[in-house]
C-alpha cells in the first residue's frame, strides 16, 4: 500500500484544458472519491493516476516515487473498469490471476488468493466459465475480483457499479466498503452517484469542469459545503436555496424574518455588506411542527400550503412554494400532511447555512461542524 | 433473438440462396462429376475416350514427377500461407497505430493486390534478371556479397523462393485487411486492463492480441490454403519452370504427351485431398 499525492496537475486535450490544477493527497490506507457531474474530469484524473493518460502538467507521486513517466504496466496499481474490460478469451480464474501471475507471485500465493477472491465474491461457482457467460452483476464481481487479486500499491474504480441494477449496486457498495477495510487499501474510487460517494469515502473530492470545488470527510460535504454548487450536488433531494432580504438583524423573504443571530457561525458586521443572501435549507432538516418538540433555536415556518406530497415508504417528501420558488421537505412518516392543506413547518437554526449570491455562491457562515 | 425469429430469418436465407445455388451447381458440380467422369478414360485429342478403369490413378502414383511436384506444393503452400500471415498481421498491426497519413499509407499496401498479374511478374522478372537485374546488381555490385551472378528464375530450386517471395508480396494486402477490419474493433480499454496488469506492448500483443484476431487468422490461412493449393497463373507466369501442383497438371492435359484423363486423375486426388484438409481443418482447428 502507498499514498498518492497529485500535485497541480493539469490535462488539456489540444488548447481544451479538461483538468485545471487539481491538488490531492490520498494517504496510505485512505479511500477517496472523486464525485461530480458526468464530464467533469473524474475519469481523466483517475487515468492520469493509472498511465492510461498522460499528464499535460504536474506531478503524480505514488509512495516517494514520481510516475508521471513510468507506463502504466511499471506502476503496480489495479483498476476496476466501468465496462469490466475482461479478457474475453480466458475463464473467469484466469482472469482474475492473470495480472497476480504477472507480477510473480508464487504458485501458493496464487492459489491462495484466488480462493480468498473467489470466496469474497462468491465466484466459486463460475470459475471455469468464460465472461460472456455470466450476467452483468457477475462480470462485475469478476472485474473485482480481478483487481483485488493483486497486490498492488494504490486501487483504482472507475464507476465500476454504473451498469448494476438499484439492489445489486446497494450491495456490492456494502462488499467494496468492508473489503477496503479488511485490506486496509489505498482507493480512489470515481462516481457521478452521491450517494456512493458519501456511504464509501473516508474523504470525498466533489469536481465540477476540471476543478475541486471541494475536498471532506462526508459529513463535512453534507453540513458544510463551500458553495451552492456542492451543496446542491451532494444530498438528494437537493438543498433548497432561498433568496432572502437582509433587513437589519432579519433575513426576510415571503412573510418569514429570520433572526440571524441565531444562525449558527453568523458574523453580523460580515453579514451587513450584504444585500441579499441564500438561505440554505437541507430538505431533511425540516420537521412538521405538529411533531417537533418546542426548542428556542426552532423557526417556525407557517401558512405553508402543500402541493404534493409523496409517501416513500418511511419518510414522505413534500413539495411547496417558498420565497416563490419551489421547495421540498423530508419528513418522518407519522406526519399526516395532505395535498392542498395549511401545515407549519419547523427548522433548527442551527443547520441553515447563508451563502452569497455571487456566481459562485460562496458558504457565508462556515464554522464548526 | 428468438427461435421464431432465427427461424424466419433461416427461411428468408434460404430463399435469397436458392437462385446462386442452382447456378453455382451447374458451373462447379458439373465439371467436377465430369472430371471423375474424365480420370477413368483415356481421352485422345479427337475427343474419343476409351474406359481405362483406375489405370490413370496407378499410372500417377507410379510417377516420379508427381510426388516431386506433390513437393514442391507443400513448400510453396507453407512458404506462402505463413509468409502473407505474418506479413499481413504486421502491416495490420502497424497500420492501426495513429500516424500521419495513415489513411495514405493504408490504401497503398493495397496496392500489390490490384495490380494485375501480367504487369507484376515482368517487373519482377526484370528485378531477378541475370544480366541486367536490380537483384544481382545490389548483391554482386553494390555489396559485393557474392562475386557471381545468379539466375535465380532460371533456376527451378531458388525459383520456388522467388514464387513464393512473390505470392507473399501480392496477397499478403488481403491477409492485412481482414485483420486490420478485426483489429480495429478490439476494445481499447483490454489493452488499457492488460496495461494494467502488468503487461508490457509485446504481452499486451500476446494477451490481447493475438487471442482477439484468432478466428480471423484462422480464417486467413484456410483461404491462403484453398487459393494456393490451386494457383495456376502467379506461378506459370513468372517461373514455369516451378513444378507445383496445378502446373504439373497443366503440362499433363495440354502440353508434350496430352494426357487429359491423367490429369484429371490429379485433380480428383488433389479436391479429395483439400475436402479432407478442409474438413480436417474446420472440425478440430478452428472448432467451428
Ligand atoms: N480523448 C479526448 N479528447 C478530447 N476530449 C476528451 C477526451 N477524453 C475525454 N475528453 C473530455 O474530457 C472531459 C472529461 O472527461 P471524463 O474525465 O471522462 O469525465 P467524467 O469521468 O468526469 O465523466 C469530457 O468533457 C470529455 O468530453
Ligand atoms: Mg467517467
Amino acid at each position: 500500500m502507498s499514498s498518492v499525492i497529485l500535485r497541480n496537475v493539469n490535462k488539456s486535450y489540444g488548447n481544451l484544458p479538461i483538468v485545471k490544477n487539481l491538488n490531492l493527497e490520498v494517504k496510505d490506507g485512505e479511500f477517496v472519491v472523486l464525485v461530480g457531474p458526468s464530464g467533469c474530469g473524474k475519469s481523466t484524473t483517475l487515468r492520469m493516476v493509472a498511465g492510461l493518460e498522460d499528464i499535460t502538467q504536474g506531478e503524480i507521486q505514488i509512495g516517494d516515487r514520481a510516475i508521471n513517466d513510468l507506463p502504466p504496466h511499471k506502476r503496480n496499481i489495479a483498476m476496476v473498469f466501468q465496462n469490466y474490460a475482461l479478457y474475453p478469451h480466458m475463464s473467469v480464474r484466469e482472469n482474475i490471476v492473470f495480472g497476480l501471475k504477472k507480477s510473480g507471485a508464487d504458485a501458493e500465493t496464487i492459489k491462495q488468493r484466488l480462493a480468498d477472491v473467489s470466496e469474497m465474491l462468491k465466484l466459486n461457482d463460475y470459475l471455469d466459465r468464460k465472461p460472456a457467460d455470466l450476467s452483468g452483476g457477475q462480470r462485475q464481481r469478476v472485474a473485482m475480483g480481478r483487481a483485488l487479486a493483486r497486490d498492488a500499491d494504490v486501487y483504482l474504480f472507475d464507476e465500476p457499479l454504473s451498469n448494476l441494477d438499484a439492489k445489486l449496486r446497494h450491495h456490492m457498495r456494502t462488499e467494496i466498503a468492508r473489503i477496503q477495510h479488511q485490506y486496509n487499501m489505498t482507493a480512489i474510487y470515481v462516481t457521478h452517484d452521491q450517494i456512493e460517494a458519501m456511504t464509501l469515502g473516508d474523504r470525498v473530492v466533489v469536481m465540477r469542469d476540471g476543478i475541486v470545488e471541494q475536498v471532506g470527510t462526508p459529513m463535512d460535504i453534507y453540513l458544510q459545503p463551500t458553495n451552492t454548487f456542492v451543496a446542491t450536488f451532494i444530498g438528494s433531494p437537493a438543498m433548497n436555496l432561498i433568496e432572502a432580504k437582509i433587513e437589519g438583524d432579519d433575513l426576510v423573504f415571503d412573510h418569514y424574518r429570520i433572526p440571524a443571530t441565531k444562525i449558527a457561525n453568523v458574523d453580523m458586521h460580515d453579514l451587513s455588506s450584504h444585500d441579499t443572501v441564500l438561505v440554505g435549507i437541507r430538505p431533511d432538516f425540516f420537521e412538521d411542527s405538529a411533531l417537533s418538540s418546542p426548542s428556542d433555536n426552532l423557526f417556525e415556518f407557517n401558512e405553508i400550503q402543500v402541493d404534493l406530497v409523496e409517501n416513500l415508504g418511511f419518510d414522505k417528501e413534500i413539495m411547496f412554494k417558498l420565497g416563490g420558488e419551489d421547495a421540498k421537505a423530508r419528513l418522518d412518516l407519522r406526519s399526516h400532511v395532505k395535498r392542498q392543506e395549511h401545515i407549519s413547518l419547523s427548522v433548527d437554526l442551527n443547520r441553515v447555512l447563508l451563502f452569497d449570491t455571487s456566481p459562485q455562491g460562496m458558504l457565508i457562515n462556515a464554522g464548526e461542524v | 433473438m428468438s427461435s421464431i425469429l432465427v427461424k424466419n430469418e433461416a427461411k428468408l436465407g434460404l430463399k435469397l440462396v436458392a437462385p446462386a445455388v442452382g447456378i453455382i451447381g451447374l458451373l462447379v458440380i458439373y465439371p467436377i462429376l465430369f472430371n471423375i467422369y474424365l480420370s477413368f478414360f483415356d481421352v485422345q485429342l479427337n475427343g474419343d475416350k476409351t474406359f481405362v478403369g483406375l489405370d490413370n490413378y496407378t499410372d500417377l502414383l507410379g510417377n516420379p514427377r508427381y510426388y516431386h511436384s506433390v513437393g514442391v506444393s507443400i513448400v510453396y503452400l507453407i512458404g506462402t500461407v505463413i509468409g502473407t500471415t505474418v506479413l499481413g498481421l504486421a502491416a495490420a498491426v502497424l497500420m492501426n497505430q495513429e500516424f500521419r497519413f495513415r489513411n495514405l499509407a493504408r490504401g497503398l499496401i493495397l496496392l500489390p493486390y490490384f495490380a494485375p498479374v501480367i504487369s507484376v511478374v515482368f517487373g519482377w522478372q526484370f528485378i531477378f534478371d541475370p544480366v541486367n537485374g536490380i537483384y544481382n546488381h545490389v548483391v554482386v555490385d553494390v555489396l559485393h556479397l557474392t562475386d557471381t551472378r545468379e539466375n535465380l528464375i532460371g533456376n527451378p530450386d531458388s525459383a520456388l523462393f522467388v514464387v513464393i517471395l512473390f505470392d507473399i508480396w501480392k496477397h499478403f494486402p488481403i491477409a492485412y485487411l481482414l485483420l486490420l477490419a478485426k483489429l480495429q474493433s478490439v476494445p481499447k480499454d483490454l489493452y488499457e486492463a492488460a496495461a494494467i496488469d502488468g503487461q508490457n506492448a509485446w504481452g499486451r500483443f500476446w494477451h490481447v492480441t493475438l487471442p482477439e484476431l484468432r478466428f480471423v487468422i484462422a480464417t486467413v490461412v484456410l483461404l491462403r490454403i484453398i487459393w494456393n493449393l490451386n494457383r495456376f497463373e502467379d506461378v506459370y507466369l513468372l517461373a514455369p519452370n516451378v513444378e507445383t501442383l496445378p502446373i504439373f497438371t497443366y503440362y499433363q492435359a495440354f502440353a508434350g504427351i496430352v494426357d487429359q484423363g491423367g490429369a484429371a486423375a490429379i485433380s480428383v486426388i488433389q479436391l479429395l485431398v483439400l475436402v479432407g484438409l478442409i474438413w480436417l481443418y474446420v472440425r478440430k482447428v478452428l472448432k467451428w
